[in-house]
């Protein structure tokens, strides 16, 4: 996250020469990772390589530099990610057995503990989906309102009241958890 | 994973928060952070098919397809085709068939739907009243009949006046056989005592072949009127006096000696 990509590797990449292809993984594909983890994808990784399989090859039609570049391939992974989901409402859920999800046994005070402290994934997940998606975009993926706004097809200003509600929305959550914990 | 974060990802957290006007909710803050430690330090691995890809790049050769072993395997042709096409996934050349698939399928589809949606709107209609199911019966039966069994269907109404002068009717064709011509006689006589059906015909034909012999006894009016049906069995008698009335003579028997059975019948009770 901390990297970036220099300009002759991502003129590169834009050119179309594969030798930018690696720069561009390297920098750009833990965010996209990140992104499909905030929004509880089972098999994260599977699914930010395909995103990539798909937008390195594509590359040369790319404009707009590095937010150009960011934009496209988060679109990619948004798109990709409704995939995701239409396919899991049409599958069976597959789940291995997993004794601290077994209700025929009490949680242990550890595990209530350490699931109030952490679990931010289980917060967002009582959001609102557009506003877990901009939330999601705008903090893990790193992308402005205008590209956020070009990735979702909506206007900056409804981006913007999507952003707000969702913030003051898991405000509540996040102090209403603090006081449950608490 | 707190050291690698750098000021201005912070400043981009602060950035929102100040937007939505919450700069002092430190627990939000803390929130987005962790939501934000999400993001791994280091890419993953990648898999076969992309670490060919990313290969291909860093050996610098210019094969980039997605196939496993692309990397031995690069071929030039490839390369210009998936430059070209950019935002295609179909090769150059081809063109996709899909539109054309769904347009055939619709119409068979569409035409399904109406013929079924005709035949439940028919079928709640049948249902709901019964005065369509005998009207829509009727009809089928009047289209499959033969137009042969179109006519007396109609004629059956009238047997009954026909049936009740067959009884005097034989008392009516002797008279007929010793004056009249004894063909048109034995045509009447047959079509009375053979059956009720053209007996029906001829009392069919009756009630408009009164009105002419009214008409006609325009020469003998008032003789004609009220006996006008006696007054035609004596029409046999006119052929001797009349020569105008002898042409009629052929046709009055055959024509109007149907009429004499309604008539008789009443006068023939009342003689006695």
């Amino acid at each position: 996250m901390a990297q970036q990509l220099s300009d002759d590797e991502l003129s590169a990449a834009l050119a179309g020469d594969p030798s930018g292809f690696s720069a561009v993984y390297t920098v750009i594909s833990p965010a996209v990772l990140g992104y499909f983890r905030a929004r509880g994808v089972d098999d994260a990784e599977a699914l930010t390589q395909d995103v990539f399989v798909d937008v390195l090859p594509k590359l040369a039609g790319v404009s707009g530099g590095h937010a150009g570049l960011r934009t496209f391939i988060f679109s990619v992974a948004h798109a990709r990610l409704v995939d995701y989901r239409r396919r899991a409402e049409r599958t069976p859920h597959l789940a291995e057995y997993d004794p601290l999800n077994d209700a025929r046994y009490s949680a242990s005070a550890e595990d209530e503990v350490l699931g109030s402290l952490g679990g931010i994934s289980d917060t967002l997940a009582r959001l609102n989906e557009e506003q877990r998606e901009v939330l999601v975009l705008r903090i893990v993926a790193d992308l402005s309102i205008e590209q956020v706004a070009g990735i979702m097809d909506k206007t900056p200003g409804a981006i913007k009241q999507l952003q707000r509600r969702g913030l003051s929305a898991l405000r509540e959550l996040v102090t209403e958890k603090d006081h449950a914990a608490s | 994973m707190t050291g690698t974060r750098d000021p201005q990802q912070d400043g981009t957290i602060q950035a929102m928060l100040g937007d939505s006007g919450l700069e002092s909710a430190a627990e939000l803050r803390s929130a987005l952070e962790q939501l934000r430690a999400v993001v791994p330090d280091a890419a993953p691995a990648p898999r076969a098919d992309l670490a060919a890809l990313l290969a291909a790049g860093t050996a610098g050769a210019t094969g980039l397809a997605a196939a496993p072993d692309a990397a031995t395997t690069t071929a030039l042709p490839t390369v210009a085709s998936a430059k070209n096409d950019a935002d295609e996934s179909l090769p150059a050349g081809v063109t996709s068939l899909a539109g054309r698939r769904g347009r055939k399928r619709r119409l068979a589809i569409v035409g399904g739907a109406v013929v079924g949606a005709m035949t439940l709107g028919a079928g709640a209609v049948a249902a709901s009243s019964e005065d369509f199911r005998h009207s829509v019966s009727h009809t089928v039966g009047v289209i499959f009949q033969t137009p042969g069994h179109g006519t007396p269907a109609p004629e059956h109404v009238q047997p009954s006046p026909s049936s009740v002068p067959a009884l005097p009717a034989p008392a009516a064709t002797p008279g007929h056989g010793t004056s009249g011509t004894p063909g048109a006689d034995q045509s009447g006589a047959s079509t009375r005592t053979s059956s009720s059906t053209p007996g029906a015909t001829a009392a069919g034909h009756a009630p408009p072949a009164t009105p002419p012999a009214v008409g006609r006894d325009g020469i003998l009016p008032t003789p004609g009127q009220r006996p006008g049906a006696p007054g035609l069995p004596g029409s046999p008698d006119l052929p001797g006096g009349g020569g105008n009335a002898g042409k009629d003579l052929p046709r009055v028997p055959g024509h109007i000696t149907p009429t004499l059975p309604g008539a008789v019948p009443t006068k023939a009770p009342g003689q006695p």
